[in-house]
C-alpha cells in the first residue's frame, strides 16, 4: 500500500485580539490507500480544525503557520487557493459534515446540486451528469432516488439528507472522504444505518476514510487506527484495538473508562410500592396553522400515556426526537398544558397544586447548560432564587443554604460570585442541578440532563445525579435517546415512539430481551466497543 | 404553486375590498363633499342645492355601491376641480409616474445590490466604509434638497441634463436619481447582512468543501438566498415610488400622479382623491403580491 495523505507537524493558530493563539501543534498523520482512520476528542480538542487546514475551510480567524501536507505524492502548500478548489475539493478529497439540516442549500433541487457538483469537475454532458446523480442516490440507498432528484432538502428527513450529502460528497470518486461527526445530529436508529453506509461504500469505492467523532464506540466500529486528541495534540495513536485494548495515555484511559462504567451497576434507592406520580391516558395535540380550503391538521405530540412512578424509583423515557418524551416531561412539570387526562402527585391532582407548593415538589434539569442560565445573574443569585421566591428568609440563612447546597454537587464557595459565562458546561450543569435541589424536592425531571457535554463530563454528572439519587433520595425521571445512559441510571425504561409508550418494563428486561419491533431496533443501534 | 398565487389572490383582494370602503368612507364623511365643491363661503342654499344635485343626500353606504361598482364598469367619477372623468386624468398623468417609479427603482438596484454585494464579501474593508458612508449620507438627505441641488450642479453649473419638464426620458434622469437615493440605504444595507449571513451558512461550507469558490460561488450558491428579503423590500419601495413621489414630481415639475394627488387636494377634489388613494393602495397591494410570489418562486420553502 502505498501513501495516500501525510500531514506532518501541522500548526494552527487562531487570531485574537492581535494575539496568536496556537490551537492544534504538531500534528502529524499519515494514511495509507484506502485505510480508514478515526480521531477522537472532545469538542475544543482541535479534531474538526485540523481537518479543516486540509481541506482550506478554515474560518478566518484561524489560519496554518507551519507543517507540511503532502497528498497523492504532491505538496498541496505548493498549490494555490485556485488550483485547490478546482484540482482536489470534492474531487479527490470529500467531506461530510454533522448538521445535515443545514448542509444543503435549500432554495435548490437535490438533483441540481448533484449535478452541478459533477459537472463542475467533470467536462461531460447534463444527460451523463444526470445518469451519474441517479447512480451515486441509488448507492447511498436513498428511497425513491429518482423522485427526489427534483425535491428540495426541506421535503427530506435529517437521515435523507446526510445519505443526499454523502451522495454529493462522492460523486466524483474521491480517494478521501473526511466525515466530521456524520452521526451526532441524527436519532440512534438512524445513525446504525449511516455508518454501516459509509462503511460499505468505503469498500466499493475504495477510498480512505477519516471519521471525526467524539463517541469511541462508533470509532471503535468503523475504523482501522485511531488518533486520540485533547487541546490541540495528539495524545495517542495506533491500531484501533490495540489503542483501546491497552491504552498508553491517561486521557484515553479516562474515556473508555467512562464507557466502561456505564456497563456498571449503579446504586439502588429503596423503592416503596406507592406510587408518587400517576399519569392516567395523558394526550396532547397541536393544530397545523390553518390553510386555505383545508381542513387544519392536528398533530398528536403525546396519545393516551399512562404510567405511574413509584416513590423512589428512577424511571426512564427513550424514544427519537419527535416521540413526545420531553413533552410528557413538561406535562407532568407543569410546564404545559394537557388536551385530556390526568396527573396525579402524592394523590393529588397538578392542576390543583398551587404553584409554589409543586416547584417544593417536583423540579426539571434541562438540556443545554449554555442556554438555561440567566447570563446577567450570578450562580449564587440564580440558585438562591427558588428559595427566596418560595422561603421567607434572611439573607445570610439563603447565603449559608445556597453554598451548602453547592458543595454537594461538587462546587466550591468561590463560585457564588461568578457568572455562567465563566463556567464550563459540566459546572453549569451542576449549578442547574444544584439549582433545582435546593427546594429539597422529591421528584427531579432531567430531559437529556448529559447530551449536550462531553463523555468525560458526562460521566461526572451521572455520577453526581446517582449519588444525589440515594442522599437525598429522589424520585428521578430520566429523559434521555442514549441508552447506555439510561442501561447505567434507571430501573425501569418507558419506550416511546410517535407520542405512544410502545414498551414499559425493568431495564434489564427492556434492554435484553426487547418485545417490540421498534424497540429492538433501538437496543441494537447502540454501538459498544469492538473487541 | 398556483394553488400559492391563487390563496394570495384571495387574501389581496379582500384586502382590496376594504381599502375601499376606508377610503370612501374617511373621505366622505370627514369632508362634506358638497360644501368642497361649493367652496368655502358659499351659502347654505347653495350648498344645499348642489347636495340634491348631486345626489349627496342619499345614505353614504347607497353612494359607496355606485362608486364602488362603477369602478369596474370604469367609470371613477368626474372630477369637480378639473371638470373631466378621473379616469381620463389618470390616463393623462400615468405614463410619467410608471417612468418616474421604474426609473428610479433602477437607480436603487444598480447602486445598491452591487454595493451590497462586495460590501457583504469584504467585511470591513475599505469598500465596506465607503458603502456605509454612501447608505448614511443617502438616508440623511432629504429629497427636495438632493432634487435642488442635482439641479443646481447637473443642469445648471454643469448642463449635461434639463432643469425639468418631462418631455423626454432624458428629463427622467436627474429625478429618478433622486427618487432612487432614497431607496439606496435600507436595500444595501439588507443586501449586506442577508449575503453576510448566507457566506457563513452550512450549505455555503459545503458548496466550498466541494471545490466551488469565487464569483460562481456567489451567484450561483449564495446570491439566491440572500436576494429573498432585497424581493420584499424592493417591492415595497417601489410602491413607495409610486406614492410618494409627489415632492420630486414637484422639485422636477412633472406631471405625473403624485402632482395630480397635490392638486387635487389641495383644490378639495374628493372624486380625485379618493380614486388616487384608493389606486396607490391597490398599486402597493400588488406589488407586495408579485413580491410573494417571487420569494415563493426563490425560496421552495414558501409554495405552501
Amino acid at each position: 500500500m502505498s501513501d495516500l495523505l501525510n500531514i506532518q507537524n501541522l500548526e494552527i493558530s487562531f487570531q485574537s485580539n492581535n494575539k496568536n493563539l496556537k490551537t492544534v501543534e504538531n500534528f502529524s498523520i499519515n494514511l495509507n490507500e484506502k485505510e480508514s482512520l478515526g480521531i477522537v476528542g472532545e469538542s475544543g480538542s482541535g479534531k474538526t480544525l485540523s481537518m479543516l487546514a486540509l481541506t482550506r475551510l478554515l474560518p478566518k480567524q484561524a489560519s496554518v503557520s507551519s507543517g507540511s501536507i503532502i497528498f497523492q505524492n504532491r505538496n498541496l502548500d505548493e498549490l494555490d487557493n485556485k488550483n485547490f478548489y478546482k484540482e482536489i475539493s470534492g474531487k479527490k478529497i470529500s467531506m461530510i459534515f454533522q448538521e445535515p439540516m443545514t448542509a444543503l442549500n435549500p432554495v435548490h433541487t437535490i438533483g441540481k446540486q448533484l449535478l452541478e457538483t459533477y459537472l463542475y469537475h467533470n467536462n461531460v454532458s447534463v444527460e451523463k451528469g444526470i445518469e451519474r446523480a441517479l447512480e451515486i442516490l441509488d448507492a447511498v440507498k436513498l428511497t425513491k432516488y429518482k423522485q427526489r432528484m427534483d425535491q428540495y432538502p426541506h421535503q427530506l428527513s435529517g437521515g435523507q439528507r446526510q445519505r443526499v450529502m454523502i451522495a454529493l460528497a462522492l460523486i466524483n470518486n474521491p480517494s478521501l472522504l473526511i466525515a466530521d461527526e456524520p452521526t451526532t445530529a441524527l436519532d440512534v436508529t438512524v445513525q446504525k444505518e449511516i455508518i454501516q453506509l459509509i462503511s460499505d461504500l468505503r469498500e466499493t469505492i475504495g477510498m480512505a476514510l477519516i471519521f471525526i467523532s467524539h463517541d469511541l464506540g462508533v470509532v471503535s466500529q468503523i475504523s482501522d487506527n485511531v488518533v486520540v486528541m485533547k487541546n490541540g495534540e495528539i495524545v495517542e495513536k495506533g491500531k484501533t484495538l490495540k489503542v483501546l485494548e491497552k491504552p498508553n495515555h491517561p486521557y484515553t484511559q479516562g474515556l473508555l473508562d467512562c464507557l466502561f462504567k456505564l456497563e456498571d451497576e449503579q446504586k439502588k434507592n429503596q423503592i416503596k410500592d406507592t406510587p408518587i406520580i400517576k399519569v392516567k391516558e395523558i394526550s396532547k395535540s397541536y393544530k397545523l396553522p390553518a390553510k386555505i380550503f383545508k381542513k387544519p391538521e392536528i398533530i398528536y405530540a403525546v396519545k393516551k400515556v399512562s404510567f405511574d412512578v413509584k416513590f423512589g424509583e428512577t424511571i426512564a423515557i427513550v424514544g427519537e426526537s419527535g416521540s413526545g418524551k420531553s413533552t410528557v416531561a413538561k406535562i407532568i412539570n407543569g410546564l404545559i398544558n394537557k388536551d385530556e387526562g390526568k396527573v396525579e402527585i402524592k394523590g393529588q391532582n397538578i392542576e390543583d397544586i398551587e404553584i409554589s407548593d409543586r416547584a417544593k415538589i417536583i423540579q426539571p434539569v434541562f438540556q443545554d447548560p449554555y442556554s438555561t442560565l440567566n447570563p446577567i445573574h450570578t450562580i449564587g443569585y440564580i440558585v438562591s432564587r427558588p428559595l427566596t421566591i418560595n422561603q421567607n428568609r434572611s439573607e445570610s440563612e439563603v447565603k449559608e443554604e445556597v453554598i451548602k447546597i453547592l458543595r454537594l454537587v461538587g462546587l466550591s464557595e468561590e463560585y457564588y460570585n461568578r457568572f455562567p459565562n465563566q463556567l464550563s458546561g459540566g459546572q453549569r450543569q451542576r449549578v442547574a442541578i444544584a439549582r433545582a435541589i435546593i427546594l429539597k424536592p422529591q421528584i427531579l425531571i432531567c430531559d437529556e440532563p448529559t447530551s449536550a457535554l462531553d463523555v468525560t463530563i458526562q460521566s461526572q454528572i451521572l455520577d453526581l445525579l446517582n449519588d444525589l439519587k440515594t442522599k437525598l433520595n429522589i424520585t428521578i425521571i430520566l429523559i434521555s435517546h442514549d441508552i447506555s445512559v439510561v442501561k447505567y441510571f434507571s430501573d425501569r425504561i418507558i419506550v416511546m415512539y410517535n407520542g405512544e409508550i410502545i414498551e414499559m418494563g425493568n431495564t434489564n428486561n427492556v434492554i435484553n430481551i426487547p418485545k417490540d419491533k421498534y424497540t429492538k431496533r433501538l437496543m441494537s443501534s447502540v454501538f459498544s466497543l469492538k473487541k | 404553486m398556483l394553488r400559492f398565487i391563487a390563496g394570495r389572490l384571495i387574501v389581496g383582494s379582500s384586502v382590496g375590498l376594504t381599502l375601499s370602503i376606508v377610503t370612501f368612507f374617511l373621505l366622505n364623511y370627514v369632508i362634506d363633499p358638497a360644501q368642497a365643491i361649493a367652496g368655502e363661503d358659499a351659502l347654505f342654499e347653495e350648498i344645499e342645492q348642489i347636495r340634491e344635485q348631486y345626489g349627496f343626500d342619499r345614505s353614504i353606504t347607497v353612494r359607496y355601491f355606485e362608486w364602488f361598482s362603477g369602478i369596474f364598469q370604469g367609470d371613477l367619477g368626474i372630477s369637480y376641480y378639473w371638470n373631466k372623468p378621473v379616469i381620463s386624468l389618470l390616463i393623462d398623468r400615468a405614463p410619467e409616474t410608471i417612468t418616474l417609479a421604474l426609473m428610479s427603482v433602477s437607480v436603487t438596484i444598480l447602486i445598491s445590490i452591487p454595493l451590497g454585494i462586495l460590501a457583504a464579501l469584504n467585511p470591513n474593508s475599505l469598500i465596506d466604509r465607503i458603502a456605509l458612508g454612501i447608505a448614511v449620507t443617502a438616508q440623511a438627505v432629504p429629497n427636495f434638497w438632493l432634487g435642488l441641488i442635482m439641479i443646481l450642479i447637473f443642469a445648471l453649473a454643469i448642463p449635461i441634463f434639463p432643469v425639468s419638464g418631462d418631455k423626454t426620458l432624458f428629463h427622467f434622469v436627474l429625478p429618478s436619481i433622486v427618487l432612487g437615493a432614497s431607496s439606496v440605504p435600507a436595500v444595501m444595507r439588507l443586501m449586506r447582512t442577508g449575503l453576510l449571513d448566507v457566506i457563513n451558512a452550512d450549505f455555503i461550507r459545503t458548496a466550498r468543501s466541494s471545490g466551488f469558490y469565487g464569483w460562481r460561488l456567489v451567484f450561483n450558491h449564495a446570491l439566491r438566498n440572500a436576494l429573498l428579503p432585497v424581493v420584499s423590500v424592493l417591492a415595497v419601495q417601489l410602491g413607495n415610488k409610486f406614492g410618494g413621489s409627489v415632492i420630486t414630481e414637484s422639485v422636477f415639475a412633472i406631471n405625473g400622479l403624485g402632482r395630480l394627488a397635490l392638486e387635487s387636494i389641495l383644490g378639495a377634489d374628493i372624486p380625485t382623491v379618493q380614486i388616487l388613494v384608493f389606486v396607490f393602495a391597490i398599486i402597493f397591494l400588488f406589488f407586495n403580491l408579485l413580491a410573494d410570489i417571487l420569494n415563493a418562486y426563490l425560496d421552495p420553502r414558501l409554495r405552501l
